[in-house]
């Protein structure tokens, strides 16, 4: 078992790397170019959902995750900091219906608790809902969690002092070439028993990966508080058109921008409204086109909140993988360098899962998730950068 | 949609000489105010049909020139209008609340004037009914041409809090008394420094007479401790410099602490030729130094944006003007020194009024040796993240941050509140009601 690690990146990902390590007496050293949440972390949705993932490996680790935010809220880590609800998959046109039958069946089969609903039901129980609602699924056990918050819950847990606006600029291998020594910054070189590159977008620099990680853009929304209309929100309302747009379901193409409807009702009583996927770019900006569409959206399916205001919009960039598949895993033939990254839309639901088992690899254990799909073997491409 | 060469935003005297200005230079001009009239905060105009407060000659001559100017200049004015920012396609965005609908605009250029807002200090009770800003009641009192009723005490810092108690007392409802920080009467400082603009000279013989003519006291060197609910209003504590205290029971306190830029959110300013769209502010909104200030710094504005647009270059006046006004309010903020350390507030203090924040909540967050920015500070304590979108939370979070972690890097207001749209809340309804007009094709 390694003494002290070295993490590079405070999203989520690096917050529960160091949270998970101090759990078992390992010192950590925790660097962020800018700040706990600098980035998708910090803009992010924050469905801890398996509503909308892909059949097989990301079904199977999302539904990890939703267990181990319901854990870590037992336990008071996330206490006050993950709200449980069911996700309401809503389908207008017949072929939303028919995309929404076929994702049932799938979730059904990783074992997942779903119940269909029909147009009366819909009517009757969900006046919320526009009437145009052809049918709905409610998926069970889900939750919300806001990345920021799990962030710094993960960092408070943990006890350590994160070294911000310090970046990574490279790591340094020993002088046989065998292993990993640590990372150098601005500031100097800091040395440890193994290196976990968590940075986002700022893996690719360092590991070669330009070009297999891509900025994919999400423009979100959050509105005044709305109790009234927010209490009568059962759980959170996905368009089915999130499915195709997310390319859960094989074979549909992606447009370069996709708007995808969710409306979460949060604690607060305020609402979050999603969001873009874009291709272009990694900006991190709002326009009104792209607002006003979503809002549109929003209250075509949820006609009451065309009285309630808006009051922020914010955009952050997913770091999405070439074949879609995060990267979890040992970096090469060096023992001690890890790497966790490419969660595109889905890391703040599978970010603490996935390291809680690339922290069993660090310390020699089988980790509980199966990590083979996600391996960096299949890059070929991917090594220290010079 | 809109289009023009220069979107002013802010028709207060700042917006209006930059609208005057530029179309005065050849520039095709619009302007948004949030309001129904012109004037902005210093030229508060009354509402029709009231009889307005008394006022110098020499006030009234200035608003008679600059609303005369701006009659005559071709410029379209968009009342109602709520400037929401600048979005990631350049255009910028208000909400026309007349109409019910968010309004995107193609500028070239966008100069914004939105003025200043007033510094409140946290202390218990601020957040009660019946307290406001000292300024909030003075251009109250500009709109109804009325007095605001009933026992009001004036508190905080600097020579506003003199000119809205000689206004009152003009208006026939003097206030109780005036609590000062500073002591602008202590020997050894004299006033020759206001010699570089007479006229605030003036203006401060005027104000004073009227306020010791009508018999108010003016505590200097106190500071006001809290403010309580009383079954006669409110009570309110003030401690002097020798450590006295003594209570006033009033209906109202109007607290002031000087004013700084109403710069939340704003976009960030972009002065290239190649900026796309040039954005720029003036007046108070870019520099705090009054209202004489606001309208030459708006015709400087006016001047620039021009020559970045291939208008060519210009000179008014306005830069000298700009250094005596700068250097006379350098002198007002020497002679209105603290002259009484800051007192203790207490960890129940509220500190953000949206969230229900208080001060020991963000002592609590900052502790410990891991330095959180600003924005985790926003984000996990929720202090700038209400409606009023920190600007009234903002820069006191910051300011308090900094003092809670000295050798740790300052922490500024912007930090906060970041720079993006919408500036302000806006309806959903018209939000929605934008995407019925087309994108603009050029
Ligand atoms: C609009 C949007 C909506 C989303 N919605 C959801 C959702 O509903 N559910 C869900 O599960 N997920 C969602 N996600 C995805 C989720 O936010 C991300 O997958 C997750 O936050 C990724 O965490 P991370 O730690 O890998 O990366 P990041 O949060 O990007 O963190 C990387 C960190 O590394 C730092 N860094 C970069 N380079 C360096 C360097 N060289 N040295 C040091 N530090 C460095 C960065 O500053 C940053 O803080 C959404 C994302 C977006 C953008
Ligand atoms: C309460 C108060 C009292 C003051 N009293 C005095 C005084 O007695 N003597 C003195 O010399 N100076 C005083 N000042 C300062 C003085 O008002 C200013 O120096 C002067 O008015 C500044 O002019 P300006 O054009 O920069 O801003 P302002 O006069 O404040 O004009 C800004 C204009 O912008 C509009 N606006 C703001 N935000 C938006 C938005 N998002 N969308 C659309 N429109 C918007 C406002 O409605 C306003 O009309 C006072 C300031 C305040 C805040």
């Amino acid at each position: 078992m390694p003494s002290s690690v070295i993490v590079a990146g405070a999203g989520i990902v690096g917050a529960a790397l160091a949270y998970f390590l101090s759990a078992r007496g390992i010192r950590v050293e925790l660097f962020d170019e800018e700040a706990p949440a600098a980035q998708a972390s910090g803009a992010a949705d924050g469905a801890v959902s398996v509503a909308s993932k892909r059949p097989g490996a990301m079904m199977t680790t999302a539904l990890a995750g939703i267990a181990l935010y319901r854990k870590l809220a037992r336990d008071g880590v996330f206490a006050d900091l993950f709200k449980p609800r069911s996700t309401f998959l809503v389908a207008a046109s017949d072929a939303e219906c028919e995309v929404l039958e076929a994702h049932c069946a799938a979730l059904s089969g990783a074992g997942v608790r779903v119940t269909k609903i029909d147009r009366a039901t819909v009517a009757e129980k969900f006046r919320v809902l526009s009437p145009d609602v052809g049918m709905a699924a409610e998926v069970h056990d889900e939750g919300h969690a806001i990345g920021y918050q799990i962030v710094h819950g993960l960092l408070r847990a943990s006890g350590i002092a994160v070294r911000r606006r310090e970046k990574v600029q490279r790591i340094l291998v020993s002088s046989d070439g065998t292993c990993v020594k640590g990372v150098a910054t601005a500031k100097g070189e800091y040395t440890a028993d193994a290196v976990i590159i968590a940075s986002g977008l700022g893996s690719a620099d360092l590991l070669g990966l330009s070009g297999t990680l891509i900025p994919r853009k999400g423009q979100l929304l959050v509105t005044e508080r709305a109790p009234a209309l927010n209490g009568r929100m059962p759980g959170a309302m996905m368009s089915c058109r999130y499915l195709l747009s997310k390319g859960s379901q094989k074979g549909r193409p992606a447009p370069a921008r996709g708007l995808a409807l969710v409306v979460d009702p949060l604690r607060t009583g305020q609402f979050l409204i999603g969001g873009t996927r874009e291709d272009h770019g990694d900006r991190r900006t709002n326009d009104l086109d792209a607002v006003s569409k979503i809002l549109a959206d929003a209250v075509a399916l949820i006609p009451g909140l065309v009285d309630v205001r808006l009051l922020r919009c914010f955009a952050g960039a997913r770091t999405a993988v070439v074949d879609g598949l995060p990267i979890i895993g040992r970096v090469g033939s060096f023992g001690n360098l890890f790497v966790a990254t490419g969660f595109e839309g889905d890391g703040i639901c599978l970010g603490p899962v996935s390291a809680e088992s690339v922290v069993a690899m660090v310390c020699g254990e089988k980790p509980a998730l199966n990590l083979d799909p996600f391996t960096p073997s299949r890059f070929p491409k991917l090594r220290i950068a010079a | 949609m809109p289009k023009c060469d220069v979107l002013v935003v802010g028709g207060g005297p700042a917006g209006m000489a930059a609208a005057v200005t530029a179309s005065q230079l050849g520039l095709s001009v619009e302007m948004i105010e949030q309001r129904r009239t012109l004037g902005g905060a210093f030229f508060r105009q009354p509402i029709e049909g009231v009889r307005p407060i008394p006022q110098r000659a020499s006030v009234k001559a200035r608003w008679h020139k600059l609303s005369a100017d701006m009659s005559r200049a071709p410029v379209r004015i968009h009342y109602g209008c709520v400037f929401l920012g600048v979005d990631s396609d350049g255009f910028v965005l208000f909400e026309d609340r007349q109409v019910g609908e968010v309004v995107r605009c193609a500028a070239r250029a966008v100069i914004i004037a939105t003025g200043a807002i007033e510094k409140v200090h946290p202390i218990p009770g601020w957040d009660r009914p019946g307290v406001s800003t000292a300024g909030g009641l003075q251009v109250m009192m500009k709109e109804t041409g009325q007095a605001p009723k009933g026992r009001i005490l004036l508190a905080g810092n600097g020579p506003l809090l003199i000119a809205a108690a000689a206004q009152m007392a003009m208006v026939g409802n003097p206030p109780v008394a005036i609590v000062e920080s500073g002591d602008p009467m202590r020997p050894g400082l004299t006033g020759l420094g206001l010699l570089v603009a007479p006229y605030l000279l003036v203006e401060a013989f005027g104000f004073l007479r009227a306020v010791y003519g009508a018999g108010v006291p003016w505590l200097r060197g106190a500071r006001i401790e809290g403010i309580e609910a009383h079954a006669q209003g409110l009570q309110a504590t003030v401690v002097r410099r020798n450590g006295e205290r003594s209570a006033f029971v009033v209906d109202r306190v109007g607290l002031h602490e000087g004013i700084r830029s109403n710069d939340m959110g704003l976009p960030a300013i972009a002065d290239a030729s190649t900026s796309s769209p040039i954005v720029i502010r003036a007046g108070d909104c870019s520099e705090p130094l009054g209202a004489l200030a606001a309208e030459a710094d708006g015709a400087l504005a006016a001047r620039k944006v021009a020559a970045l647009l291939g208008h060519g270059q210009s000179r008014g006046g306005e830069q000298a003007l700009l250094g005596r006004l700068r250097q006379a309010q350098a002198v007002l903020a020497k002679l209105f020194a603290p002259t009484i350390a800051p007192l203790d507030v207490p960890d129940h203090t509220t500190l953000c009024r949206c969230e229900g924040r208080t001060i020991g909540d963000l002592k609590n967050l900052v502790a410990g040796a891991d330095l959180k920015s600003g924005r985790e500070v926003k984000h996990n304590g929720r202090f700038s993240m209400g409606s009023c979108q920190g600007r009234f939370c903002a820069a006191n979070t910051a300011e308090l941050m900094t003092r809670l972690r000295p050798g740790a890097p300052p922490v500024v207001a912007s930090d906060l509140t970041g720079q993006r749209w919408p500036l302000r809340p806006v309806s959903i309804a018209a939000l929605v009601a934008a995407t019925k007009v087309k994108a603009p094709v050029d």
